[in-house]
Formats: C-alpha cells, sequence, structure tokens
C-alpha cells in the first residue's frame, strides 16, 4: 500500500505532464480543456527547438561512437588482461561518473574555451565523450565477464590473428552489450544539463538548456509536448535496452 | 494418541495441486522421514506443518491443540534448512542465541545454554566466528544448534544433508540421529536419498504426487512395499503382471502369467486379494540357469540381450515372453548375447503391488 | 588473465582523453584556486567563507541535501523491502517503473512539478476548489520545491540501490527468524534491516552527493534567494564573471562529496564490524 503510493508519486507528475500537453489552454492546466495537438505542432514552430534538437541528437551520437571506439579497447584490456596498476585504471576510468558535471563543465570552459580557445562544439562534443566513458566502459565490462575466454583461444589455436579474433569472435558475442552501452550512453549524453550549460555559444546548445531557459520566459505547453515527446523516446530505448541488458542491470 | 497429526489436508498454489488429503500421524520421540522424488510434496508438508504453507482445506493438530492458523512465531518448532540460513551479519554465538533473546531469556541463561549446544554439536571454540569462515559441516552444525537450543516441541529438517560430501553426511546423519535421541525430540525428516532416510528414521513416509504412498518402518519400505510406485522407488525393477488362480492360507496364492505361466508368491504384504496385480523382483534375486533347468513352475524362459559389467555382477537385459526383464547374474560366469536361458524367481522374492 | 604489455596499449586512447580533458581540466581549476600573488595561499577561501551569503549558500545546500536523503530513506526503505519479496515478474514491473524516471530527461521532471505546484498549479487549484485556502500558495521557488524535485529525483536511485541488496536476502533467512519465534516486525529490525545496511549506504551516498551537486532543479524549482552550490558556480561564472570565486565553489564541492563518500563508508565499516 505504502509502496502504492511512493510509486503514485513517482509517476503521477510524468502522468499530469503528458495530460497538459494536450489541452486546448494558453497556459499550463490540468485537467487540461478540451484535446488538441497544437502544442506537439507548436514544437516545430519554435526553431531553437528543431536546431538544439538536431544538435543534442549530433553530440549524443558522436560523443557515443567516440567513447564506444576509445572505450571498447579499454574494457577489454581491463577484463580480459592482468597487469600492473590494473585497479587503479579501473577506476580511473570510472572516474568521470563522480565528478560533480557542474564542476567538469565550469572546467571545460575555463580549460578549453577561455585558455586554449577550443571551438565550443569541439569542447561540447569532448565532454560529452568524457561523461559517457564510464557508461561504457562498465556495460562493456560486464558483458564481457559473461564472456568465456577459451572461445577465444579456441579461435587463435584454429589459426586466427588476435586482432581478427576480436572482431570475429569477441565482438559478435558482447553485441547486446554493446547496443545497450550505446542507448545508456546515448540517453545520459542527451539528457544533460550540467556540463552543457557551460558549453554553449552562439548558435549551439542543446535540447535540455534550450527547454530551460525557455521555462524561464514562457509558461505554455508546448515545454508539456516537447516532455511527451522526450518521454516516448526513452521509452523505445528502454524497450531496447530490457531486449539486450535486462532492466535489473540498474539494481546492482 | 498421536503428537501431531495431519488431517485431510490439501495444499494447492492456484490449479497446481501439491498435496491431496494428505493424513499423517507422528508419535512423540519419533523420526519420521518423508521420502520422495522431487515435486512429492514432501518439502510442502514439512513446510505445512512449519506454518510456512497455508492449507487449502483440512487441520493440523499438535498435541492435541489445533495449530492450523498459528502463526509460524507462536509454534516453537525447530526449522533446519537445505541451505542452513544462517544469518550472515551475526557471529555463531549470536546465531544460536536469536531464538532464546527472542524469548526474553536472561543474558547469563543464554549465555550457558548456548555454550551447552554450541558443546554438544562441537563448535564450541568456534562461538565468535563468522558464518562466512564455517565449512559447509559447521554450517549445518550450526543451523542445527539454533534449532534446538529452544527447545523445540518438534524438530523440522528439509534435506539438510544434501550441500554436503558424501562422507560428510554419513558422519553427520549418525550425529543428528544421536542428538534426535538424545534429547528424545520429535523430528521430521525430508530427504530425496533413500540410504540416508532409511538409517536414520523410525518411520518412511514414501510420497508421490502429493500423497503418501506407504507408511511403514524402513525395513518394510525396503521389502515389502506395498505400491508399484514404492517398489520401483526401492529398487524392484521388474513387474509383472499376474492373475489371481487360487488363494493360499496365510497370504499369498497361485498366478497365471500372460503366457500361462504359474507362479507361486508366499510372500505378502497385506494387501487384500485382487484379480489382478503385478508381481514385483529385483534384478538380483532373480537366478538365472541354463536352458530348460528349474522346475515347471516360476520359471520363464528368456534370451539374453545386453548385458553390461557393473563390478559386483553383470546385469542382463533378457527378452521374455511378458517382457524385457532385468536380471543381475554372477560376476564369475558371463551369459553371451542371444544365449537362451531360464530365469527362476524365488516365491517368497516376489511383491505383490 | 594473462600478462601482456599490448594491454597499454588498449587502454592508452582512453587515457589520454582523460588526461587530457578530464583530470587537466579540473586541476587547473582546484590549482588556480591556491594561487596567490606569492605561491600558494588558502586566502581565497577565507575570502570565501567569510562572506555570510556564501557560508549561507553552503549550509542551505548540506541542508537540502541531507533532507532529500533522510525522505528518499524513509520513502524507499519500505517501498524497495515490499518490492525485494514480490516474485520475480511483478518486481521486473515496478523495476521498470523507477528506471523509467530515471531515464527521463532531469528537466521534463523538475518541470512537472513546476506544473503542480505554481501559483495556478495543479495543486493550487485543488485546494481552492476544496475551499481549504483563499488565496494560492507559494509552493514554487523555495527550499520547500527543492527538496520535492530532488526527492523526486533522485527516489529511483535510492529504490534501486536498496532492491539490488534486499533481493538477494533469502527467504529462508526471514524463516528461520519467524521460526525461532521472530515476529515480522521484530524479523524486519533484526534480520532486514542489518543485511539492507550495505544498500542503504550505497543509496544514500548517491542521493546526497547527488543532491550537493545538482543543478537543473535548484536551477527550476529553486528562487533568487534559494541558490545553492551549483547555482553559486553558475551564477558566478556567467553572469558576475568571477571565475576565481566559480573555481573556489568548485573545489568546495568535489572535496564536499569526497569527504561525505570517504564518512559514509567510514560509518558502513565500523556498523559492520
Amino acid at each position: 500500500m505504502f509502496a502504492l503510493l511512493v510509486y503514485l508519486f513517482l509517476i503521477i507528475p510524468l502522468i499530469i505532464i503528458t495530460g497538459a500537453a494536450f489541452g486546448t489552454d494558453e497556459y499550463l492546466r490540468f485537467p487540461p480543456q478540451g484535446f488538441s495537438l497544437k502544442w506537439l505542432a507548436n514544437i516545430f514552430e519554435v526553431e531553437m527547438f528543431v536546431r538544439t534538437f538536431k544538435i543534442s541528437l549530433e553530440i549524443a551520437v558522436l560523443g557515443t561512437v567516440l567513447a564506444l571506439l576509445v572505450g571498447i579497447p579499454a574494457a577489454y584490456g581491463l577484463s580480459r588482461y592482468d597487469f600492473v596498476g590494473k585497479n587503479f585504471l579501473q577506476g580511473f576510468f570510472l572516474s568521470p561518473v563522480l565528478v560533480p558535471g557542474i564542476v567538469f563543465g565550469f572546467s571545460l570552459l575555463n580549460f578549453l574555451i577561455i585558455k586554449y580557445e577550443m571551438p565550443v562544439y569541439t569542447s561540447l562534443l569532448i565532454g560529452h565523450t568524457v561523461i559517457i566513458m564510464p557508461y561504457i566502459i562498465r556495460v562493456i565490462s560486464s558483458s564481457l565477464e559473461n564472456f568465456d575466454y577459451s572461445i577465444e583461444e579456441a579461435a587463435i589455436s584454429l589459426g586466427a590473428s588476435k586482432v581478427k579474433t576480436f572482431f570475429v569472435i569477441v565482438l559478435p558475442n558482447i553485441t547486446s552489450g554493446v547496443i545497450a552501452a550505446f542507448i545508456l550512453a546515448f540517453i545520459n549524453s542527451f539528457n544533460n544539463v550540467p556540463v552543457s550549460i557551460f558549453l554553449t555559444g552562439p548558435g549551439i546548445s542543446t535540447l535540455p538548456i534550450q527547454m530551460m531557459s525557455y521555462v524561464e520566459y514562457y509558461f505554455d505547453p508546448t515545454i508539456a509536448a516537447l516532455s511527451v515527446v522526450l518521454m516516448v523516446m526513452t521509452i523505445i530505448l528502454m524497450f531496447i535496452i530490457e531486449k539486450t541488458l535486462g532492466l535489473s542491470y540498474f539494481a546492482k | 494418541m498421536a503428537l501431531l497429526s495431519l488431517k485431510n489436508i490439501s495444499v494447492a498454489y492456484g490449479k497446481n495441486v501439491v498435496l491431496k488429503n494428505l493424513n499423517l500421524d507422528v508419535e512423540k520421540g519419533e523420526l519420521v522421514s518423508l521420502l520422495g522424488p522431487s515435486g512429492c510434496g514432501k518439502t510442502t508438508t514439512l513446510r505445512l506443518i512449519g506454518g510456512f504453507v497455508e492449507a487449502k482445506n483440512g487441520r493440523f493438530v499438535f498435541n492435541g491443540k489445533d495449530y492450523t492458523k498459528i502463526p509460524v512465531h507462536k509454534r516453537n518448532f525447530g526449522f533446519v534448512f537445505q541451505n542452513y540460513a544462517l544469518f550472515p551479519h551475526l557471529t555463531v554465538f549470536d546465531n544460536v542465541a536469536f531464538g532464546l533473546k527472542q524469548r526474553n531469556i536472561p543474558k547469563n541463561e543464554i549465555k550457558k545454554r548456548v555454550m551447552e549446544i554450541l558443546e554438544t554439536v562441537g563448535l564450541k571454540d568456534y562461538a565468535d566466528r563468522s558464518p562466512r569462515e564455517l565449512s559447509g559441516g559447521q554450517k549445518q552444525r550450526v543451523a542445527l544448534a539454533r534449532a534446538l537450543v529452544i527447545q523445540p516441541d518438534l524438530l523440522l529438517l528439509d534435506e539438510p544433508l544434501s550441500n554436503l560430501d558424501a562422507k560428510l553426511r554419513v558422519k553427520m546423519r549418525l550425529e543428528i540421529r544421536k542428538i534426535q535421541q538424545e534429547y528424545n525430540i520429535t523430528a521430521i525428516y525430508v530427504t530425496h536419498d533413500q540410504e540416508e532416510c532409511f538409517s536414520i528414521s523410525d518411520r518412511v513416509a514414501v510420497m508421490n504426487n502429493g500423497v503418501i504412498e506407504q507408511l511403514d518402518t524402513p525395513q518394510k519400505i525396503y521389502n515389502l512395499p506395498r505400491t508399484e510406485f514404492v517398489a520401483n522407488f526401492v529398487g524392484f525393477e521388474n513387474f509383472i503382471e499376474l492373475e489371481l488362480e487360487a488363494k493360499e492360507r496365510g497370504g499369498g496364492g497361485f498366478y497365471k502369467l500372460k503366457n500361462g505361466q504359474r507362479f507361486k508368491v508366499t510372500h505378502f504384504n497385506g494387501r487384500e486379494y485382487e484379480r489382478y496385480v503385478k508381481g514385483a523382483i529385483r534384478p538380483e534375486e532373480i537366478d538365472i540357469l541354463n536352458e530348460g533347468g528349474g522346475k515347471e513352475t516360476n520359471t520363464l524362459k528368456g534370451i539374453i540381450g545386453i548385458s553390461t559389467f557393473l563390478g559386483k555382477h553383470y546385469q542382463y537385459v533378457v527378452e521374455t515372453e511378458v517382457g524385457r526383464l532385468l536380471v543381475n547374474g554372477s560376476a564369475h560366469k558371463r551369459y553371451e548375447k542371444g544365449e537362451r536361458v531360464t530365469l527362476y524367481f524365488p516365491e517368497d522374492k516376489i511383491v505383490l503391488v | 588473465m594473462k600478462k601482456n604489455v599490448y594491454v597499454y596499449l588498449l587502454l592508452l586512447p582512453g587515457l589520454i582523453i582523460l588526461l587530457l580533458f578530464l583530470a587537466a581540466p579540473l586541476f587547473s581549476t582546484v590549482f588556480r584556486t591556491f594561487q596567490g600573488n606569492e605561491g600558494l595561499t588558502l586566502a581565497k577561501y577565507i575570502a570565501f567563507f567569510k562572506d555570510s551569503y556564501n557560508r549561507g549558500v553552503y549550509i542551505r545546500t548540506l541542508k537540502l541535501a541531507l533532507l532529500t536523503t533522510l525522505i528518499a530513506v524513509i520513502l524507499g526503505f519500505p517501498t524497495s523491502y515490499y518490492i525485494s519479496r514480490l516474485s520475480r515478474r511483478a518486481r521486473g514491473l515496478y523495476i521498470i517503473f523507477a528506471v523509467f524516471p530515471l531515464l527521463t530527461s532531469p528537466v521534463v521532471r523538475s518541470f512537472s512539478w513546476m506544473v503542480i505546484l505554481g501559483k495556478n498549479g495543479i495543486l493550487n487549484s485543488i485546494l481552492l476548489k476544496l475551499n481549504l485556502i483563499e488565496e494560492p500558495l507559494r509552493l514554487l521557488y523555495n527550499e520547500f520545491s527543492i527538496v520535492i524535485g530532488l526527492v523526486y529525483l533522485f527516489l529511483p536511485l535510492m529504490i534501486m540501490s536498496l532492491v539490488g541488496v534486499m533481493e538477494n536476502i533469502d527467504e529462508d533467512l526471514i524463516e528461520a527468524a519467524e521460526s525461532l519465534g521472530a515476529t515480522r516486525r521484530e524479523v524486519f529490525i533484526r534480520v532486514i534491516f542489518p543485511l539492507s545496511i550495505p544498500g542503504l549506504i550505497v543509496g544514500s551516498v548517491l542521493v546526497f552527493t547527488g543532491s550537493i551537486t545538482a543543478y537543473t532543479t535548484p536551477q527550476l524549482l529553486g528562487g533568487s534567494n534559494t541558490t545553492v552550490l551549483a547555482t553559486l558556480i553558475y551564477q558566478n561564472a556567467m553572469s558576475l564573471f568571477d571565475w576565481d570565486t566559480a573555481s573556489v565553489v568548485a573545489t568546495i564541492m568535489i572535496l564536499t562529496t569526497v569527504f561525505v563518500t570517504f564518512l559514509i563508508n567510514k560509518l558502513s565499516s565500523r556498523l559492520n564490524a
């Protein structure tokens, strides 16, 4: 009973926001009056939403791909081999998750943009790649844990080179882990606020940042409609995670 | 009157009926085993007595009182779990003391009783250890001590030895039996291991499909099974269909086989006479004779099929007119495949089921 | 596992990225806070804490984080226990509904509370309709709304941490305790609670450090007089262009999270000893 109330607390705000998105009022209220899709349509009227949505998508995809390129070999090295300083390096690779995002974002602004005059877009991409890395390493490592390395040894004994073995034997066996890592990293990049907030410039911003500044000035259901779009996206991605990694991964 | 009786107990999970109108009486001081394959309902029966499972129908009477609805924590039964279920956050001492603390017993009394029981199970020096540091056998002793220290009215053991290796199992079952008799405690013991069950029990209840097929002493269960299931379970591999021809005084009688052959059966396990029955016999009780040997009755002609060497003897699959039979023969002489033999079935080794 | 020099080659690209773009920027931020005209100094920290406004922000941040953690524990503990005892399937369903908010944008989640708590929000309109209040209550842009927002943000994290530990508590242990005479309440106090402490620790560290460093929620749900450390960094950097102070606050935030994590872990190892 208590658990049910707690869950109502978790779910109801999201239901309310959904309801508010389909009202006809100029103002946010619940229960909404009437039903209309005009706020959903209005998202596309606000040019900045469309633009930042694209940027967020780009950054999330590019950042995730970069982090995968760097993260998969690292995760493989960390779980396959034993070497000096392994524990330390493992900790180091997971450390971005421990650094407060707001501190990291501020430091990147300071260091990359101000000090080394790097372009804003590049800095934003770098920042996202770094914060994504721990998710990649953790998910890939945990799917490598279930991988039986004797299969790999069998392939090598049959004459395959080490590199070829990795691509032909190891990688196909951890595909679901890679997909799950991709999705998780994507979500975290796409939703990020504290790092992105410092790394915006003329014409460059991300969707969450744009939403935050919109809310400061307008209070119409456009944001609610946008929220619904984002939630639908989350549901789809969650479905993929459930199919690949299993959602119980989060209870660890 | 029995100390414990289950009266017409039924248990079902949804549509899945686990126990059907089960009846069981246990006398004070007895150790009764529930024996059977997995899924037969033995653990459910034990958990019902323990109070972890609710009956759909029927009553559970203990010591003259209706216990059907009494909650677990008021029953005062000791329960020993298959995987020990020791509290990982407590020391051995605190594990054993758990039940006593629940009963608001003074501290020094708790200490005295815990140390006494730890001495009984041979773990006096382990009181301050954590369960993690114990071997499987030691864990089981702690679990036993924890269940015994509360001076339970009934001790329930759920496959307590199944996680131990074979040698330790033999040692531990002797110990459990010794302690049970020393404390004169009534106990119910669930196992799927026949030898373990026979060695430890006063009486054995063989269960199948949610009913007790036979409740008897280990000797009777082993020698005189009363149903086909029990017979099969204790190693009667051959079942021959029989039709009653003539009764004999004092049990037994003459029976006709499908091929017209006659069998005399003297051994009788107290069943009512029935026209159509089955005669069960162990592979090692059938004698192999050269073709044409033996008497008219209680013999069957057969042809040797596959043979397997089992160390003490050869085991043959023999094709006969009433079907395929498993027969053990001496290790000194090996019959060849295709050889014609006569099988002799001693009249006192056939059990009617 | 094998020894292999090539393994460092596998790690190298990642290491370079992390050193150049994580370690170096952070070091530069922390380093400048100790930089004075002549060598290293704590002057900037002294100046920071001398200011009563800054002290207030620091204390408020800690207070709100503590409150959030407490509420998350109170709500999360019984809920997680309930979930952990459910069948596999039902448990999966509850986990889905906890993970979903966790993966939803924090902007969306904070925004939903603006809709609920606003002056013309749902809560006020309900209360007005029921004639419980004459005028709309001011529920938004204060500490109350920040705490609600933070609890909403982090409760799923607490639940997941606790469920992860609690579902591994063997049902047999509960039955063993019951068979030894423990009532449901006593089972909870003497068996469930002590065995859940690791999950409680992890959950509390996550929620507390998360609350200290959260930016989105206090920015959206807080007002001008409910500044916390995260919003203070932003203000100093982006509105006042006071990079030094922003760096000081950033360093204080890092030190506080490290210290709190260390403290809670220390506490737990003492509890377990």
